[in-house]
């Protein structure tokens, strides 16, 4: 019990610091880049002679480095695999965690990083003329195939995302199942959005709306820094927010993870019942045993399987309808075609352009030529859309199916899908090896 | 019922968030119907009346096509160059005399001997107390256009807009040296001048200040063109300079504070030694809109002698009391 509290007082320390160098990081990037603006008018009175300078573009990371930061990742992920597995240290975990925040976040400022990587792996495969980055590519599956092993190890501390959260909850509320499979479904939404936009080449939504990359840059717009600031302020009360709730690389390590032959057991011999690791999970990811009495009997499971193969059909084509109905809402990201819409609705007599408006008509672009354009991404727009609705349809209606499913259990196990790997259960499991 | 409320406030935090970023990815924003590079100058206008320390006590015409430069002698005489002329007149703005210019005379100094020194185009007239031609030469190259002059002790200092630098002469019209070029080892940026007002004025103890009106400086440099000290505000309120090219005039107290004028928000300020604001002179209400090239004096009784090139006239401010 002491050693728990001498822990708990240690971990504390950590938080606090990391709490207060949050805060401290926060400040700067909200105030800095209002502070550095200057603005001038008017126009200058006479020719200058000034020529403007060519706009360069910061150079790559050299391969050197590139590779580097892959080979610091296999390594860290290496680190705390072991960690998390063969010394079962909560504590180390911790420390892999401090060191992502710094390396990954602070010093790489957030990229190359795994979540992203997943629109450049999309990018590649749809736009043919896309040439993905090998670091890109290998901080994608590199977690990915650790995962199939050992489980989400890469999320509990390596995945700087992932790290910032963890260190920063201090009092966890615990939620109901179905309001985390509800809550649940934001992800796969995500994740079909982000692959549709990556495959279209429209944006990177999951680098656009990435909550923490502004802090780890020090440069953050209003919007970034409002939302990187309730991500924390979450952090604090629900265990790791963004990874649960919207993290779209997640999903793919939540299915690899199932399969994962060696993933973290909570006790390292034979479960004695005492129920002590019982609530000590955040993510409320571990799987209570289930008593033989509440199993299903075969016939009820068998109508259960016919209803369900016919209502996720149902679901799917519904999803899918529905989608592709807003095929054209969808779209609108699209600069492109939320340019050639404006277009279409500009009328010069009753309107000032807009500067983009003004931007193409200056460029001398035919409009035709941009209508085109814009028609040829429409129409990817509705596969795409018909896509995503049946992909969600597919994952609505197995969220549905899973609440109804009965698995039986005699221990206490972590759900191999949910569970992060980061190792608080372990200290609480008196059994020994 | 603490975990519940938490619960309940980290559930709608969630939902908000989730809000937050479709409305920013599927929403569009409403694009704003005005051109988003142009400047809401009447806000800027604005002076709150308790920092203007200053009042208007006298002023009066000047008959002339135009007029552009203001200078003062010992005696708080008024001297203003213009159009083809040069009109003086007593600190109490009556007429004295006036004598002929060849051509546009944008700036005139004063000298402590006496010496009427005027900047026509790219040429200095150095001219004798009684307004006899003493000497005239001209500052080579093509842009040349000398916008603000001094002297002392013979040696003349000539603020050349055109050409971006600060001309060193003997009054005899010899070339001494060029000040204000860039040199990044010395600290000198350059000046950085993109409208033809490129004031400079002599200190207390005679050193050359010289404004930067690009980087909304000042910057002073000993005789040998050594940077000595500098100072610079960029700022849209009135604590600073803002716009392409500002301060456009400058003048000394003689307690070391400067006076500055401004276009594109036409006001005259205080700024203490240091470069920090102190008071308004006169606010942009004061003078018409788009008034430019307002130059400024300072008498041996601390009155600040405006030259306002819209209504031609001269405008005297005294300290409120």
């Amino acid at each position: 019990m002491s050693e728990i509290l001498k822990y708990l007082t240690q971990t504390w320390n950590i938080k606090k610091l990391v709490t207060l160098l949050s805060l401290f990081v926060l400040m700067m990037t909200s105030g800095l880049p209002l502070l550095a603006q200057q603005q001038r008018f008017p126009k200058p009175e006479f020719e200058s002679g000034y020529t403007q300078p060519v706009t360069s573009m910061p150079d790559a990371r050299s391969d050197f480095f590139a590779l580097f930061d892959v080979f610091v990742l296999i390594l860290a992920l290496s680190l705390i695999t072991w960690l998390i597995l063969k010394k079962r240290s909560r504590r180390g975990v911790l420390a892999v965690s401090v060191f992502s925040i710094l390396y990954f976040g602070f010093f790489r400022e957030g990229c190359v990083c795994s979540v992203g990587s997943l629109q450049n792996v999309t990018l590649a495969l749809f736009q043919p003329e896309y040439s993905i980055p090998i670091s890109a590519l290998a901080f994608f599956v590199i977690p990915l195939v650790y995962t199939l092993f050992f489980g989400r190890t890469f999320c509990a501390g390596v995945c700087p995302l992932g790290a910032i959260q963890d260190v920063l909850l201090l009092r966890p509320v615990t939620m109901k199942t179905w309001l985390q499979k509800v809550l649940g479904l934001i992800p796969y939404i995500y994740l079909g959005l982000s692959v549709l936009y990556a495959a279209t080449a429209t944006d990177f939504i999951i680098c656009r709306y990435d909550p923490f990359i502004g802090i780890y840059r020090f440069d953050a717009t209003f919007f970034m820094f409002s939302i990187g600031a309730i991500f924390l302020l979450l952090s604090a009360f629900v265990a790791r927010p963004y990874c649960r709730f919207f993290c779209p690389y997640g999903v793919l390590l939540n299915w690899m993870s199932r399969f994962s032959k060696h993933h973290l057991t909570i006790t390292p011999n034979k479960c004695i019942q005492c129920r002590l690791c019982e609530d000590s999970c955040p993510l409320g990811a571990i799987n209570k045993p289930v008593p033989v009495k509440v199993m299903e009997d075969r016939p009820s499971a068998t109508k259960r399987f016919i209803k369900l193969s016919l209502i996720i059909p149902a679901l799917m084509i519904l999803s899918a309808w529905t989608l592709s109905n807003f095929h054209e809402n969808l779209a609108k990201v699209n600069t492109k075609v939320s340019l050639a819409n404006e277009l279409m609705l500009f009328k010069p007599d009753a309107m000032l352009p807009s500067v983009e408006v003004e931007a193409f008509k200056s460029a001398g672009t035919p409009v035709e030529e941009l209508y085109s354009e814009a028609a040829v991404i429409v129409e990817q727009f509705y596969i795409g859309a018909w896509i995503l609705g049946g992909f969600l349809g597919l994952v609505f209606g197995l969220t549905l199916s899973s609440l109804s499913v009965f698995k039986y259990r005699e221990d206490y196990t972590p759900d191999k899908g949910e569970c992060v790997s980061c190792a608080r259960c372990l200290k609480y499991c008196p059994v020994e090896k | 019922m603490k975990n519940k409320l938490g619960l309940i406030f980290s559930v709608v935090l969630l939902l908000l968030l989730v809000g937050l970023i479709a409305g920013d990815l599927f929403f569009e924003k409403p694009k704003s119907q005005k051109n988003i590079y142009e400047y809401d100058l009447d806000e800027l206008r604005q002076v709150d009346s308790s920092l203007i320390a200053y009042k208007e006590t006298a002023s009066f015409l000047i008959d002339g096509e135009a007029v552009y430069g203001l200078a003062l002698d010992s005696d708080d005489n008024i001297y203003v160059s213009g159009r083809n002329k040069l009109w003086i007149f007593n600190s109490n703005g009556e007429f004295q005399s006036s004598m002929k210019v060849r051509g546009d005379a944008h700036c005139v100094n004063v000298s402590e001997s006496g010496n009427i020194l005027l900047g026509v185009g790219n040429r200095v007239d150095v001219r004798k107390p009684n307004g006899g031609l003493n000497n005239s030469f001209q500052i080579k190259g093509a842009k040349a256009y000398i916008s603000s002059i001094a002297e002392k002790d013979g040696v003349v200092y000539i603020a050349d807009a055109g050409q971006k630098i600060v001309h060193q002469y003997t009054i005899d019209g010899k070339k001494i040296n060029l000040i204000g070029g860039k040199n990044l080892e010395k600290g000198i940026r350059g000046f950085v001048v993109p409208s033809p007002y490129f004031d400079l004025m002599l200190g207390r103890q005679g050193e050359l200040w010289v404004v930067n009106p690009g980087r909304h400086a000042l910057e002073a440099y000993n005789e040998k063109g050594d940077l000595i000290s500098t100072w610079e505000r960029t700022s849209m309120r009135v604590d600073g300079f803002g716009g392409c090219c500002n301060p456009s005039h400058v003048a000394m107290l003689s307690d070391g504070s400067f006076v500055t004028s401004e276009k594109g928000l036409e006001r005259i300020k205080i700024h203490l030694p240091s470069g920090d604001f102190k008071s308004v002179v006169a606010a942009p209400s004061q003078f018409d809109a788009g008034t430019t090239g307002l130059d400024l004096a300072v008498d041996s009784n601390d009155r600040i002698v405006v030259l306002d090139p819209s209504r031609k006239q001269v405008r005297i401010f005294e300290l409120k009391e």
